[in-house]
């Protein structure tokens, strides 16, 4: 693999076209938490009990976070970078210049988890705001963290879809049978508990529910270890699905 | 010396199909080389083996003594492309394009910063700096291509058919600048269709058909030993072919019959114009032999899909 400093060059490059589209990003980024926070954490949470002695806001906010995260860096990864590939030519002029295939790839990615991370920084701004904080100023610190890593994988594993799409209409496979159920099945608006068993394994291979259990951890402060195992297999599914992402790309981009 | 680009044997293939087929050429620093072909002949895919942007399948490609492969970042640094399409960031300015480009090349912001209004200058696009791309005129895009590919100051230039689907204005623009690039020691690499391009630019070419090269030589050179001098043109009925060939054979090297008219191919057309008068035929002009003569006998007349 041939990645060099260069990803970041490729990184500038995509915060220069941003420029342009930031109020209207920056809007939509803070609105779409609104309506998840209103409507199911004010308007549904309202004729709910307490969960773990906290309202169901409290509950909702962590997951949401990852959520929002997912959906950013996925949604770059997959039009973003399509449209870049595809309609705009941009990676044919970036590899005639010492930015490798791998560096321009990786340095989308890295775009893909910024944007996860704007978008579920806004969110917890949001969340901040209505009274759900972090236990601690580390842990605020610690979720931007997670929301990064959460960014690349997500924007990674969005990488190898791109990679092989002949068309938008491709994406909606990815997004409506694979990205829309996690976010149904993964803890993010209910607990896990009352699933049958085969349900709970099933959650057990998405992705999204391990980010859910580490962000839920480090939002409350309340550390148990199953989160090292959450963590790990976050992990080697971000180390798998990076060097994948970044061969299928190169694999398409190099004829 | 040995030569600045060396090809042996180079073949590129995409599955089945024969992009390149293992040809083989030598360019010279400081010379201007070019590729003719019809569609589909393999010229791209070669300049694009050459600016390591295309992996070779077999036989060997260097460049500057280096062999071109997709990860050599000192061909690429040395190297400004003008491509055949405009792959100009459409989400940025004219400026930015520049600046986000000379970072590419890891080119200082404080170098960068003269040397963007240097080639924006060069180029006569410095009062479309803030302009967006889609504002542009086909011209100017081209013309920023130009000025693109010149950041890393390249000691190897490889144009792409540069001028397609220019105004003859913007073309001769875009000629002169390549010319003087040139002047100043540049290598350039030219792919082209056009004939006058590449007899107004290249001091070598080869012509390319089906990922071989037919002919390689100077361009006057190419021109007088497959056609000669100039061409007789007579448009009429094919039932005359047998008595015209009769009669005016002798004073031409070669003749062609190419749906309406008739070609005799001629060193010298005065003795076929003077035979032509005693046998008072209308419809027949004589011009210079050219290029494209050269090209169509070579590659045939049929249509390229």
């Amino acid at each position: 693999m041939n990645l060099s400093y260069r990803v970041y060059h490729v990184f500038i490059r995509n915060l220069y076209s941003y420029k342009r589209f930031v109020v209207s990003t920056f809007l939509v980024s803070l609105i779409e938490p609104l309506f998840y926070l209103i409507t199911f954490g004010i308007g549904m949470g309202a004729y709910m009990g307490l969960f773990g002695g906290q309202s169901y806001l409290h509950f909702l906010v962590p997951g949401v976070l990852v959520s929002s995260v997912m959906m950013s860096s996925t949604f770059e990864c997959l039009y973003g970078t399509f449209v870049k590939m595809v309609h705009e030519r941009l990676y044919d002029s970036l590899i005639a210049t010492p930015v490798s295939a791998e560096d321009a790839v990786a340095g989308d990615i890295a775009w893909g988890a910024f944007r996860g991370l704007i978008s579920g920084g806004l969110m917890m701004l949001v969340a901040m705001a209505m009274g759900v904080l972090p236990v601690s100023i580390p842990s605020v610190l610690l979720i931007l963290v997670l929301m990064v890593f959460v960014g690349v994988l997500f924007a990674s594993l969005a990488m190898i879809v791109t990679s092989v799409s002949p068309s938008f209409d491709f994406f909606n496979y990815y997004t409506e049978l694979i990205i829309t159920p996690m976010l149904f099945f993964s803890g993010v608006f209910f607990p896990l508990d009352k699933f049958p068993a085969w349900m709970k394994s099933l959650a057990a291979f998405m992705p999204l529910t391990h980010a859910v259990n580490i962000s839920r951890a480090v939002f409350s402060g309340q550390y148990h270890a199953r989160i090292i195992w959450n963590f790990l297999v976050l992990f080697v599914l971000e180390i798998a699905a990076f060097s994948v992402g970044v061969r299928m790309m190169k694999k398409r981009l190099i004829k | 010396m040995s030569a600045f680009i060396a090809a042996r044997g180079l073949t590129k293939k995409y599955g089945d199909l024969v992009a390149v087929d293992g040809i083989s050429f030598d360019i010279p620093e400081g010379e201007c080389f070019g590729f003719l072909g019809p569609n589909g002949a393999g010229k791209t895919t070669t300049v694009r083996m050459m600016h390591c942007v295309s992996p070779v399948t077999s036989g060997t490609l260097t460049v500057d003594g280096m062999p071109a492969h997709i990860d050599n970042r000192a061909i690429k640094m040395m190297t400004g492309v003008i491509p055949q399409e405009i792959t100009l960031d459409p989400d940025l300015t004219v400026q930015e394009n520049m600046v986000i480009f000379a970072r590419f090349f890891d080119i200082p912001k404080r170098e960068a910063r003269p040397r963007i209004d240097e080639l924006l200058k060069f180029v006569e696009l410095e009062a479309k700096r803030t302009s967006k791309i889609d504002q542009l005129s086909t011209g100017m895009k081209r013309r920023l291509l130009v000025a693109r590919a010149l950041l890393n100051r390249p000691r190897l230039i490889v144009a792409d058919e540069p001028t397609t689907g220019l105004d003859p204005q913007a073309r001769h623009l875009i000629w002169q600048r390549l010319r003087q690039l040139k002047a100043q020691g540049a290598t350039l690499i030219l792919t082209t269709q056009y004939m006058e391009e590449a007899q107004q630019l290249c001091d070598r070419i080869v012509i390319m058909h089906q990922g071989r090269i037919l002919r390689e030589g100077l361009p006057q050179t190419l021109i007088e030993d497959e056609i000669g001098r100039e061409v007789v043109e007579i448009r009429i009925a094919k039932e005359e072919d047998e008595r015209l060939v009769r009669e005016l054979g002798p004073f031409a090297r070669g003749h062609e019959r190419v749906g309406d008219p008739l070609f005799f191919y001629c060193r010298d057309g005065h003795d076929i114009m003077r035979k032509l008068v005693e046998l008072d035929l209308p419809n027949t002009w004589t011009r210079p032999a050219t290029l494209e003569d050269v090209f169509l006998k070579l590659t045939g007349r049929g249509l390229i899909e």
